[in-house]
């Protein structure tokens, strides 16, 4: 299964007994790649395009995979030449925004694959919101 | 006109000498007549500092030192193995700024990447040769001990900070997001700031290099 274009996956609460299930989700995700990585390596990085189509905040607290050990929200920061990550602890989406992970910037830092994934595989990403809302994603690998 | 380009260039030249040079897109005009625009893309020095000996060993255990980067330019980044993100983007824009470069007339012989990582407790040379070759196979993946690191680095200035905690795997990493050029006389040429494209590394790098056999003729 490759996913080249707008993906949606609107999974939602209907299989969760969530109260806030009336309210439509109207995130969407799209361009969701993760880097396919060296040989041997442990640890890749995965990308995305998410938006919040509804008109109030979303909040993106929490990410995590079956295809992999751990998958943890984080951020590249080079401050003064010097490149680091910081853990992002949640991430506010604005109503009716956009906000690109992208190489050098907010990444899902993937550690661990529990099955080597090559250019061309996909592997499902869950992103957990606030509210209750899960995301299922499923990610392209590239080179 | 060109008088107005040689006082342009001689401003920009002088700015160059005095600040550290910005340098830029070359814009080929009547006869070859270099212009350049000030940019954040690369600095280039002036008065390129000599390195002095340092040792360090590559991906298949061969010492790497001051004479291995004599005879090509070399383009240094600093990183690690375990990083998710900065490092396989830097490698992955490197290697289409090599083929690019290559596509060139005067080719990709005379240029070689290193990529040299900060962390040798965990970056041994065989997981470093996996590493560098999924990138480009020309690539060199180095490392040595920790005095050795901070010897090159020191003399490029490039600042990196290893974080081991005990009792974990993951420890945190930092280094300098700049791409180092050292020229075939093994001098600190000229550094590349971050964010890096393949398009604009390899436009750079063919000025840098026709100035350089400009000012060698």
């Amino acid at each position: 299964m490759r996913w080249r274009h707008p993906v949606f996956v609107g999974l939602i609460l209907a299989l969760a007994p969530l109260p806030a299930a009336s309210d439509a989700p109207g995130v969407s995700v799209r361009n969701a790649w993760v880097r396919e990585a060296p040989p041997g390596m442990m640890t890749t990085a995965g990308y995305m395009e998410l938006r919040n189509d509804t008109s109030r905040p979303q909040v993106l607290l929490a990410a995590s995979s079956s295809g992999f050990e751990t998958v943890m929200i984080h951020r590249t920061i080079v401050k003064d030449g010097i490149a680091g990550m910081v853990h992002a602890s949640q991430i506010e989406l604005a109503p009716n925004a956009s906000l690109v992970f992208a190489p050098g910037g907010y990444h899902l830092m993937l550690m661990n694959p529990k099955r080597t994934l090559r250019a061309g595989d996909a592997v499902v990403i869950n992103l957990e919101f606030r509210g209750g809302l899960v995301l299922p994603v499923a990610f392209e690998v590239r080179k | 006109m060109a008088l107005k380009f040689r006082l342009m260039a001689a401003a920009v030249a002088l700015v160059a000498m005095l600040a550290g040079a910005w340098v830029a897109e070359i814009s080929r005009e009547h006869d070859a007549r270099a212009m350049l625009l000030p940019d954040q893309v690369i600095t280039v020095f002036p008065d390129p500092k000599q390195l002095t000996a340092f040792a360090l060993t590559d991906h298949e255990n061969r010492q790497f030192d001051l004479a291995s980067l004599k005879g090509k330019w070399s383009f240094l980044f600093f990183g690690f193995t375990h990083c998710p993100d900065i490092c396989p983007t830097t490698l992955a824009v490197l290697a289409r700024a090599r083929d690019l470069i290559a596509k060139n007339a005067v080719g990709a012989e005379d240029i070689q990447f290193v990529f040299i990582s900060v962390d040798p407790n965990r970056d041994t040379a065989s997981k470093l040769g996996q590493y560098v070759r999924h990138f480009d196979a020309t690539f060199f993946g180095v490392t040595g001990d920790n005095a050795q690191i901070g010897n090159l680095a020191g003399q490029l200035s490039a600042a990196y900070q290893v974080a081991i905690t005990p009792g974990t795997e993951n420890y945190p990493v930092y280094h300098t997001a700049a791409v180092f050029l050292v020229d075939p006389r093994a001098r600190y040429h000229a550094v590349f700031t971050p964010p890096h494209d393949a398009e604009t590394i390899s436009k750079r790098f063919k000025v840098v290099r026709e100035l350089e056999a400009g000012n060698a003729t």
